[in-house]
């Protein structure tokens, strides 16, 4: 596999995907498309299905029917780790590293894990230096303040070379100021590998900012799409929302 | 952490280089005591880095008694039907018991604690009734007694000595093996032990490092099985009993799950203490449950484990107050103590 995967014109499409559990539907016939380079906002109450959707689109969970596709390829059903190495890469919402492995070794492994992609200089050294990483690198990753695991955690996501990064509540559990980083990461994502980007998140500042456009999830089904403005002014959205919108 | 993957490496080539020396026993005592303990240490070590190599990876297997079973057999087959080559030997006590991993593998890899724990002791009765079930080939009950030694350059290595000489060859080629396995492997046997989900997250095909993982413990299990069986020059069913793999399990647990040495370690001390308290055998089995769960409870990384802490703790003690007088550099290397 060749740089050319990364920049390859494939966008990643969901079509007609639904997840049930037994009699529950988690969603249903759900269907957007992430373009290559583009930023997608996903956003709906708690138990909406934004993680589960996640956890299908990334192999983790089979769906019950619709599928997932990447560029020309139908990757619906393939493992977690064979959708990982076509380019389709999660974060998580906890904070998740090797734990007692050091900043260093994290880093490490992530890189040698992707070994087959290699291609443009990442950068890497520039974005630890900005995150505070830097100076942690000889550190075990669990002894390292929440904020700062949790960028290591997108760090790695970004070593491995992802042609499209699904971001599972990035900034969640972080401090306000802290929060601008993801936008940092996010444009250097964009920047280095012309990254797709599909971001679940609480934060609706943060969402307007990095999101040219966003979809709504509200119990399990498409409830608006379009631009955040647009969306976000809706009766229904702001109904779908009221006593559901979580401050942290 | 390059510094500490580094420090892993030292413990583990230390582990093979202290197995070297063992080559001058033979030719410095005729001690038929000093002789059956190196051979049991020995033995008992290789049988433990079978465990070891399945831990690298959290799985907690049952199997060395079995994979040693079909290595000595394996073996045994050879010598019957004519060679009785050494590297042959090693050779076929390596690779029949990789091959059967391989389908076995395939079926217990996906299951995970206690599952995989069940099911692995359950191949190792499975397979003693098989033993029992195919006298033609494996002499049922009887076992294949009476089998020439293995020889070397058309030379019949069956003097005591050379019976332990070959027994030190077999566990410095385990050793070896052990330890090309898990440093090639390494970041993806640590990741698959600390976060299987991360590390699938990334990329790794987790069920293709499990499977390495097992056909390299099955076949240096195989070779501790065809050790066993050179020494007695008997390939007998009971030499494989299922409760063994949990004096194996205990060696690693004891000395230190995390490098090579803590095997060694481990396999050393429980032997002996086992020898010295042979005259009250019934209290052996006793007090190998108690030191473990002292062990499990107080030093939860074993003999070597402990150790490297203790070590590092001093270090970093020690490191702290060199950087107090040095307040330009503000290293975080006191933090953690």
């Amino acid at each position: 596999m060749k740089p050319a995967l990364n920049t390859a014109s494939g966008s990643l499409r969901v079509e007609a995907l639904a997840k049930h559990f037994g009699g529950l539907k988690v969603f249903d016939g759900i269907s957007f498309t992430v373009p290559p380079g583009e930023v997608l906002g996903v956003i709906g109450p708690n138990g909406a299905g934004k993680t589960t959707l996640i956890n299908v689109m990334c192999g983790m969970l089979a769906p019950t029917s619709g599928r997932v596709v990447l560029g020309d390829h139908d990757i619906t059903g393939k493992s977690f780790h064979a959708i990982s190495q076509l380019g389709v890469v999660r974060s998580f919402q906890q904070t998740n590293t090797f734990r007692s492995a050091s900043v260093e070794e994290n880093l490490f492994r992530a890189e040698r894990f992707s070994a087959a992609r290699r291609g443009p200089d990442l950068g890497l050294p520039a974005l630890l230096e900005e995150f505070g990483l830097a100076r942690h690198l000889h550190e075990p990753s669990d002894k390292l303040p929440y904020g700062l695991q949790k960028m290591l955690g997108l760090v790695m996501v970004l070593a491995v070379r992802p042609r499209f990064l699904l971001l599972d509540e990035p900034v969640a559990g972080l401090e306000r100021r802290e929060r601008t980083q993801l936008d940092r990461f996010v444009e250097h994502a964009r920047e280095k590998l012309g990254c797709g980007v599909l971001i679940v998140e609480h934060d609706m500042e943060l969402v307007r900012r990095l999101c040219p456009q966003i979809v709504v999830l509200e119990a399990g089904r498409l409830l608006a799409s379009g631009a955040p403005d647009e969306v976000l002014s809706r009766r229904d959205v702001i109904d779908a929302y009221l006593g559901a919108t979580e401050e942290e | 952490m390059q510094l500490n993957r580094r420090r892993e490496l030292s413990l583990d080539l230390w582990a093979v280089l202290l197995l070297f020396p063992l080559i001058a026993v033979p030719f410095l005592t005729n001690n038929s005591l000093v002789y059956s303990l190196t051979h049991q240490v020995v033995i008992g070590l290789v049988a433990t880095l079978g465990v070891y190599i399945m831990l690298r990876m959290d799985l907690l297997a049952f199997t060395v008694p079995a994979f040693m079973a079909i290595g000595g057999y394996a073996a045994a087959i050879v010598t019957k039907s004519g060679s009785s080559n050494l590297l042959l030997l090693m050779a076929a006590a390596f690779v029949v018991p990789a091959l059967f991993a391989i389908p076995l593998g395939a079926l217990v890899l996906r299951l995970k604690g206690t599952y995989f724990i069940f099911i692995t002791y359950i191949f190792n009765e499975i397979l003693q009734l098989l033993i029992f079930e195919t006298p033609t080939l494996t002499g049922g009950s009887d076992g294949i007694a009476g089998l020439p030694p293995a020889a070397m350059f058309g030379i019949e290595l069956s003097s005591p000595r050379m019976l332990l000489l070959v027994t030190i060859t077999v566990g410095i080629v385990a050793a070896l093996a052990t330890l090309a396995v898990t440093h090639r492997f390494r970041p993806e046997f640590s990741s698959i032990e600390e976060n299987e989900t991360l590390a699938q997250s990334l990329g790794v095909a987790v069920w293709k490092y499990r499977s390495i993982g097992f056909i390299a413990s099955a076949g240096v299990s195989g070779l501790a099985g065809f050790a066993l069986v050179n020494q007695l020059s008997t390939a007998h069913p009971s030499s494989f009993a299922s409760f063994s793999a949990i004096n194996y399990i205990a060696y690693v647990f004891v000395g230190g799950r995390r490098t090579m040495l803590g095997p060694v370690v481990g396999t050393v001390l429980l032997v002996s203490m086992s020898n010295a308290f042979s005259s009250q055998a019934q209290y052996s089995s006793a007090l190998f449950g108690l030191l473990l769960i002292a062990v499990v409870t107080i030093a939860p990384g074993g003999l070597v484990g402990t150790g490297q802490r203790l070590v590092a703790a001093l270090g970093s003690r020690f490191r702290g107050k060199a950087l107090a007088s040095e307040p330009n550099k503000t290293h975080a290397n006191g933090e953690h103590v």
